[in-house]
Order: C-alpha cells, then structure tokens, then sequence
C-alpha cells in the first residue's frame, strides 16, 4: 500500500485508520475494565465506557455544587478570552513600538527573552501574594503565556519581511503606519499564526493549570471542576472532563487556527 | 521633444565601502520625455544604483530632477519594476496588486479603478487570471503583472531592472515584444537596465553604456525602424559598436 497518496484516498485511509484505532483503544479499555485486571481498584482506574459516557451527561445535566459543567466552561472560557485578547493586543502594540524605537526593541527583545522562559504556573505564588485570589489572576496568566511567544514572532516576522516588499510598498508613497498595517503586518502572516498557535497551547494548559491549583469561587472553571471530581472520587466524572478538554481543543484547533492559515498564508502560498 | 528628467553632477557611496570608492562618481544625464532608454554596462558599473537613486531608494549628492523639481525620496511617479519575480504582494490578488497602488495613490472610485485595473490587465494579456493569486502564477506572468501595475500608475517614469533577465529565452523575446508595443502606444519613458545588448537594440530609442563609477561610455540614439531583429540592416554594426564600448579598456 502507497503511503504517501495524496488527496482523497489519502484522507479516507488516514481516517479509516484512526477510526480502527481508537476503536481497539477502546475496546481494550472496556475488557480491562469488565475483567476487573487491575483487582480492586479496577474500577477506580478504568470505569467502564458506560459509566463514563453516563458521567458524561451527568457533568452537564448535574454538574457539580449546583453548577452545570457548562457554567464551569463558560468560566474558563471568558478569562481566557479576556486574556489572550489583552496578550495578543499588548504584543502587537509592543512589537509596533520596537519597530519604531531602537531602543525600546533592545529592551523589549531582552524582557521577552527572560520572560519567556518563565512557566506562568511558576509565577503563580507571587501573582497571588500581589493580587490576592482573584480572576484577575487567571488573566493574567494568560497573558503572560500569550505575549512573550505572540511577541517573538511578529518581531522576527517584520525582521523576516523581504526588502521588495518594503520597497514596493515606498514606491507607491507608502510609509510609517501606513507601511506597517499594509506591507509588514500581512507579509509576516506566517509568522504570526504561528505565534497564535503557540500562544494559545500555552495559555490552555496555563489556563487548566492555574485552575486546578487554586479555584476561585466566584469564577470556578474546567481545571477547578476536574478537581473536584478527583478530590470525591468521581473518576468516571474525572474522564469524562478531559474528554471535554479534548474536544475543546480540537474545536479551537480545527474551527478556528486551521481555517485562518487555510484563509490567509495557506491560500497566498506563502506555506504549505 | 522636452526633457523629463535631468541628472547633474550625481555622486554615490555605500557607506559600508571599506575604501569610498563612489559607485557612481559625477553622472550627468538627461532623459527625454517617452524616451526607451536602455542603460548597458558590466556587473557593478552602477546601472541599478543609478535607478535606484532616480527612484529615490538611495541617498546621493548632486540632483535629480524630473519635471523641474529635485528628488528626493520613493514616489508613485517613478515606478520600479524589478527582476525578481517575488515583487508581487502574495497576499493579494492579480486584481489586487494592481489596484491596491491606485487606491494607495488617491484614486477613490471604486468603478473607475476598476476600469484602469482592467484595461492594464488587458494590455499585458493576464485579463483571465485577475482573481489568481501570485504564488500561481508562472515567472513571465508575474513580470507582466508587475508591467501592469506600473502601467495602470500611468507614473512620469518606468524604471525596469533587468525585468526579464531571470526568464527563459522563449518567454523573454514574447515579453520583450509586447513591452516594446506597449512602449510604442503608451505615454510613457522607461529606463530599462540590461546586460543583454540585444534586447536593449530591440527596445531602445536611445542606448548608454556605462562603465565602472558609472562613466557613460557610448551614448547614441537607436533610429532603426521597429520591430528590430538581429537580420535587420545595421544591427550587426550597432551590436558590435555597443559590444565594443562595454569591452573598452
């Protein structure tokens, strides 16, 4: 069989054998969970498929401290809108500045640098002593894991913008904003998807992290319920969270990034 | 005849020239308006420094003017086409690139670009591909796009550096022909830089050659009757008076 076909047939035998896959995945899941193999705890380990899709309605229907599991999205969901929006907008205004003043992208550089080798999560302890247990924390987790990585690409993608677009653009009486928003913003679209994806991964896990470790009452969120449902032993309920996890993902990934590269540097043939 | 562009006492250094030797050192020149003027010389006589500093890409002493006034940096009625294929916006169209530096130049109406955008995608035969984006298109479309694009600018000049030189043979004599039509019933001067002596009899009106620090060498007026082809009367004697001055010691 000619791995390497392209097109359709490629796709329906990716797909085909993805789908045997995770079948036999699941079918050795469900044996070992029925057979009892890991003994007492079996069922700690491995709930049944069944009861897991059954945790799986119930985390929605019944959720958890009266709250539906939606609710505990929708919280997650807005600070992390709130977040990533602040971090991707403060990286392009930063990253504009450097373009403007020398001095201001070395500094800039040098923060962006340090700060990206940063975990978030680590700087959890100091964010809470300054700000206390608040949202605003979550925020700005998210933040910090948006900027530094948005940052670095859209620099070394104005740095990586060819000179002939520059010059075609002041041929045509182009310049200062007018260069940046028209010439170097749209050629180093590759650059700044890129610096989307890797943003995003990053305040995700940021995100489920800084839940996990501290729930705030007033805005709990997927990371918070996730531990609750182990701290009670719900494990079934503990599965059926990362499925949703999972699917949160893949929609951001396949609804959302995947379709702005196909609409913009895919479609210019700027990558591949 | 009135003259468009006048080049006094013109002096350019890189900066970074370890010794200062001037790329071109006190260049005079003059251009006539719808003059072809083809510009000859070896590899770094300052052929494109010389375009590049009419365009206003460089810094230099001495003046340029173009229409009576002095230069002074890029405008749109100065338009370069480059050799590399790669001076397309990619993420625009072959409708996008052309109209996106007449939007950028003031002209507001939307109809009337269009009807510009269109008729300059007519006069170089790419009318079918105005919705293609760039990466789709072969290496002598792009040219002609960017051919076009200058064009539709309708700018005071068109400055050509090597446009065709990256071509195959086939497309660059289609290419050279249609520009030269395009010479003949457009209003407008070109300054087309060349390493190729005959492409430069076939479309000049006027031929230079420069040698090193940008000295002009050979300067005469091309009144062969056109379309020229190297069987024409008289172009084995220009061929090899052009040859013989790019050779001079």
């Amino acid at each position: 069989m000619n791995r390497s076909q392209s097109g359709k047939n490629g796709f329906v035998y990716k797909l085909s054998v993805r789908i045997v896959f995770t079948l036999v995945v699941l079918g050795i899941w469900e044996y070992v969970a029925r057979a009892r193999l890991l003994g007492p705890r079996s069922e700690l380990i491995f709930p049944s498929l069944e009861s897991i899709g059954a945790a799986f309605v119930r985390n929605f229907v019944k959720g958890y401290a009266h709250l539906s599991l939606w609710n505990y999205i929708g919280n997650s969901m807005k600070l992390l809108l709130a977040g990533l929006f602040i971090g991707i907008a403060l990286a392009f205004v930063f990253s504009g500045l450097s373009t403007v003043s020398r001095t201001f992208s070395v500094i800039y550089n040098y923060v962006v640098s340090v700060c990206d080798l940063l975990p978030g999560v680590a700087l959890l302890p100091v964010v809470i002593v300054i700000f206390g247990v608040k949202s605003g924390v979550i925020v700005f987790l998210v933040v910090h894991a948006v900027i530094w990585p948005m940052s670095r690409n859209i620099m070394d993608g104005f740095m990586a913008v060819p000179m002939i677009y520059v010059e075609a653009g002041r041929n045509i009486g182009l310049k200062g904003a007018s260069l940046l928003f028209k010439v170097y913003l749209p050629a180093s679209t590759a650059y700044i998807v890129s610096g989307l994806k890797v943003g995003w991964a990053r305040a995700w896990r940021g995100l489920i992290s800084a839940e996990m470790i501290f729930g705030i009452a007033s805005c709990p969120g997927i990371g918070l319920f996730i531990n609750q449902m182990r701290t009670n032993m719900n494990n079934a309920e503990m599965y059926a969270t990362l499925i949703v996890i999972i699917i949160i993902g893949v929609i951001v990934q396949y609804g959302i990034l995947s379709p702005i590269e196909k609409n913009t540097v895919k479609k210019w043939g700027m990558s591949r | 005849m009135s003259t468009i562009l006048e080049i006094k006492d013109l002096h350019k250094s890189f900066s970074d020239n370890p010794d200062g030797t001037e790329v071109l050192s006190s260049l005079d020149l003059e251009v006539e308006k719808n003059e072809f003027l083809c510009i000859l010389g070896h590899s770094g006589c300052g052929k494109t420094t010389l375009l590049r500093c009419i365009a206003g890409f460089e810094s230099f002493t001495g003046q340029v003017i173009l229409n009576g006034s002095a230069v002074t940096s890029p405008s749109p009625d100065r338009i370069m086409v480059f050799q590399t294929f790669e001076q397309l916006f990619p993420w625009k169209t072959v409708f996008g690139n052309v109209d996106f530096p007449l939007k950028q130049t003031g002209h507001k109406d939307k109809a009337e670009r269009k009807r510009v955008v269109e008729d300059a995608l007519k006069k170089v035969r790419l009318s079918e591909y105005a919705h293609y984006y760039p990466h789709q298109l072969s290496g002598g479309m792009k040219q002609r796009v960017a051919i076009a694009r200058a064009l539709a600018l309708k700018p005071k000049l068109i400055l050509m550096d090597e446009p065709f030189a990256a071509l195959d043979a086939m497309t660059r004599r289609e290419l050279q022909n249609e520009l030269l039509l395009l010479s003949q019933t457009e209003d407008c001067t070109i300054l087309f830089v060349t390493h190729n002596i005959q492409e430069a009899i076939i479309l000049g009106t006027r031929n230079i050659v420069l040698h090193k620090g940008g000295k002009i060498v050979y300067d005469k007026r091309n009144d062969m009757e056109k379309p020229i082809s190297p069987s024409s009367e008289g172009f084995g004697r220009i061929w090899q008076e052009m040859r013989d001055a790019i050779y001079m010691e």
